[in-house]
């Protein structure tokens, strides 16, 4: 049996290492589980870094079964912070017996799509929905999006982090002045501006300095700030008042910039996002003793949630899951009362499940793999891994870097903060996510996998740990060109 | 040489498909033999020459598809250059190489490949050599003084692979130097370096100067105007520059390039997927004809085709083909 421990802070009331270990020797000399599959079990007492996440504290985790094949893969996570010890032996029991192929499964879930890769997921469009409408998430929650960050603030607003981008940019422009190679318009682009603060912070700090040593760069510049949506960029407009003859204001998909912004192709001299990678649609892949498999998820509310926002949004409760279809196409229109949509939003997103199931891959799935990234790269990023793992494939994380690429300059750079891992053993001390930030969804970014891409694609990438602000989990991922 | 008025051509390389990139690096990672990766490369070649004469060029070349990139073709066969064989993890990497003593002069064997161009095509044939300039910067020197003597050495070694290859009867030969445009302050002693090396061959040369195209990518930015007028003591026949991509702004120095020199002019931007129409190319003549004469003038990519898809690089060729007849059709020629 491999029991993962993880650095939880521990809390009075949650189950303990300890607890999880007596529950299940009962549960072995119970019967509960078989000798042959408790050799094998996998126990991941997860860290996870939202507590909102998709997850029941208690989860098993099969693989699908196959003609003649041993079933006897089984993963269980548990969320120790979640979970009582008094708790524990039932939640595991129930857990356990909702896998048993043998047993019925018990119909105490609204299902709310089939198993498919987590990319194509409902969740994903809940996470659009509340990009698209966060003015009203924001209103009805009575906070921003920012302030619903871990420490209550973006890391991308740091004045220190801000000064050192900007003195770094300005070594560029002199190095490119002096090589007379300094173009007559200056490109930068913000990939997912927020409110802006960035920006206009990096605007000021650079006129200042550019005052300050007399290099008339300030002028040249043209800054375009990019979001997702018009609503968001009309929020920046007022963080960069003092900067409005220099910026542009661009609604662009992360996914692809090139589509938006072709013209700029190879001009582009500093691009950067915060914030934007972990947010992007992303699947996962599992290792277990030697063999591939696909995480594939399935959207769900259990009935006991189902039926208590049905009551309560006067829905019948065969009613819910259609309703929660017309919230993703229609948004908090889908009720008359706006507000009312606003709140019935809300309420399915926090008790929003997916069930994990994995499915066997009998290759490396080439077609499917992110642009950039081939079955040949993968399996030697594989074979240099930990034998059992679980990672993010990072799929838009990927198509983002690769089709962001391009508009830059030959000398210019690319700057992603956000949360990496970059060491594949790290995938096995915990659980990355996908969490639930607010009305949002978060996950860690497959560094390695993303330095691959990258390679191909002519960088180099490298991380440096944030360490502007203490305790923050961020890096700055930022690329130099490849010989 | 007995060609049209301007004459089309590649830079060098053309379109290295994905499957031969995966066994190139199979070959890196011992999967494959030697014999067999040969064996593949001779099919590729002559698909490659195919491919160009169908697009209907008037001279071809091997495609390039034996080299990994611009550099290691001639690095792992140049003598006293040593390499670390596990550097490259991927077959497109460069070789880690150093040069720790003088180095001597040996043939490298290039003139096998420029036969077997020539035996399977009956177009005008041009073969590519990798200038000293751009060598110098890629291999590692801890013997020479300066990179200037290195260089100097290198072109000498090279000086008789080119003597080889007229032997062998190359009648057209390319020097690419794609570093120049991002060091121009070496100039003035790359264009030495440059006369040393062809220095006594017996052949049209012609240089290729462009702003790089490593992983489909500019390498530098600027104006090729840092080549005047140092250029001019070039003892080449003519000089092949890219223009599509970086559009006109540069054009006019055609005008006193093209006194000196033929001018090879980049009329198909090699650096996206995006296929130019044949209208487009004719455009971007008709603008270089306005500083340089038709009979100076050279119609090519402006740089290798090595990074595109094969489909692409195909319908690029074939509509700069298309586009140069349209002109040759309204100069009366």
């Amino acid at each position: 049996m491999i029991l993962q421990f993880n650095h939880l802070q521990r809390k009075s009331a949650a189950a303990t290492t300890t607890d999880v270990i007596d529950a299940l020797y009962g549960l072995l000399e119970e019967g509960h589980i078989g000798q042959s599959q408790f050799a094998r079990l996998r126990i991941q007492l997860d860290w996870i870094q939202y507590r909102q996440n998709f997850r029941e504290p208690v989860m098993v985790l099969r693989a699908t079964n196959e003609a003649g094949e041993d079933p006897s893969i089984m993963d269980i996570h548990v969320d120790t912070r979640q979970v009582s010890p008094e708790a524990l032996r039932g939640k595991l029991i129930e857990a356990m017996a909702r896998e048993d192929g043998e047993t019925p499964r018990p119909e105490d879930r609204v299902v709310l799509e089939k198993f498919q890769s987590f990319r194509s997921s409902i969740a994903w469009k809940f996470n659009g929905l509340y990009w698209h409408h966060l003015t009203d998430w924001e209103k009805a929650t009575g906070r921003s999006y920012e302030q619903a960050l871990p420490g209550g603030k973006s890391d991308a607003n740091d004045a220190a982090a801000v000064a050192d981008s900007v003195a770094d940019f300005w070594t560029l422009l002199k190095d490119l002045e002096n090589h007379h190679q300094l173009p007559a318009e200056i490109f930068l682009l913000e990939i997912g501006v927020g409110m802006g603060k960035r920006s206009g912070l990096w605007l000021d700090r650079f006129r200042a300095l550019d005052e300050e040593r007399g290099t008339k760069y300030y002028p040249r510049l043209r800054f375009l700030l990019a979001d997702y949506a018009l609503a968001t960029l009309e929020r920046s407009r007022p963080a960069v008042r003092a900067h409005l003859d220099l910026c542009s204001f661009i609604v662009l998909d992360a996914l692809n910039p090139m589509k938006t912004l072709a013209f700029l192709r190879h001009k582009i001299l500093q691009i950067h996002l915060t914030n934007v990678y972990d947010n992007l649609p992303d699947e996962e892949l599992a290792r277990r003793d030697g063999r591939l498999y696909l995480v594939e998820v399935r959207a769900y509310l259990a009935s006991s949630e189902a039926n208590r926002i049905a009551q309560e949004f006067a829905l019948g409760a065969a009613e819910i899951a259609w309703m929660v279809g017309r919230l993703l196409e229609l948004g908090p229109d889908c009720f008359p009362e706006r507000s009312r949509g606003v709140a019935f939003w809300q309420e399915v997103w926090k008790a929003l499940r997916l069930e994990e199931r994995l499915v066997p891959l009998d290759e490396l799935p080439g077609e499917s793999l992110p642009s950039g990234l081939d079955s040949r790269q993968l399996a030697d990023v594989l074979r240099n891994a930990p034998s059992d793992l679980r990672i993010h494939l990072s799929s838009g994380a990927l198509e983002s870097f690769r089709n962001t690429v391009p508009l830059l300059h030959p000398r210019g750079y690319l700057q992603v903060q956000d949360i990496f891992i970059s060491d594949l053993n790290d995938c096995r001390l915990g659980f990355q996510g996908p969490g639930k930030l607010d009305g949002s969804i978060v996950n860690w970014v497959n560094g390695v996998l993303l330095r691959e891409v990258a390679e191909r694609a002519g960088y180099d990438v490298h991380f440096a740990p944030f360490h502007y602000r203490k305790g923050s989990r961020t890096s700055i991922l930022y690329t130099t060109q490849r010989e | 040489m007995s060609l049209p008025i301007l004459p089309t051509t590649v830079v060098g390389s053309y379109s290295m498909p994905g499957w031969l990139e995966r066994l190139k690096t199979e070959y890196f990672a011992r999967r494959i033999s030697r014999v067999d990766l040969d064996e593949i490369h001779d099919t590729a070649v002559k698909a490659a020459i195919k491919d160009q004469e169908i697009a209907g060029l008037d001279i071809v070349t091997d495609g390039e598809l034996r080299r990994d990139n611009l550099v290691d073709y001639f690095v792992e066969r140049m003598p006293g250059v040593q390499i670390d064989r596990a550097s490259k993890k991927f077959y497109y990497d460069f070789y880690d190489s150093v040069v720790e003593r003088k180095l001597p002069h040996a043939s490298l064997g290039l003139a096998k490949d420029f036969l077997f161009l020539k035996a399977n095509t009956d177009r005008e044939a041009k073969f590519c050599v990798t200038g000293p300039h751009s060598l110098s910067k890629r291999i590692r020197n801890t013997f020479y003084p300066n990179e200037e003597a290195f260089a100097t050495d290198i072109a000498g070694v090279l000086n008789l692979e080119l003597k080889e290859l007229v032997k062998a009867g190359a009648r057209f030969l390319q020097i690419d130097e794609p570093y120049l445009s991002g060091f121009p302050d070496d100039l003035p002693w790359a264009v030495n370096v440059l006369n040393t090396l062809v220095a006594g061959v017996q052949a049209k040369i012609g240089v290729h100067i462009c702003y790089g195209n490593r992983y489909g990518k500019p390498s530098w930015e600027g104006s090729y105007k840092y080549l005047l007028p140092k250029i001019f003591e070039a003892k080449v026949q003519q000089l092949t520059l890219e223009f599509a991509r970086r559009g006109e702004e540069d054009l006019d120095i055609l005008r006193e390039l093209a006194k000196s020199f033929e001018i090879g002019v980049g009329t198909i931007d090699v650096k996206t997927n995006a296929v130019e129409t044949a209208d487009v190319v004719a455009e971007r003549i008709r603008k270089a004809l306005e500083f340089a004469p038709a009979e100076r003038l050279f119609i090519l990519p402006d740089c290798g085709c090595f990074h595109l898809p094969r489909d692409v690089a195909f319908a690029k060729l074939s509509a700069m083909v298309e586009g140069t007849r349209a002109v040759r059709k309204e100069l009366g020629k």
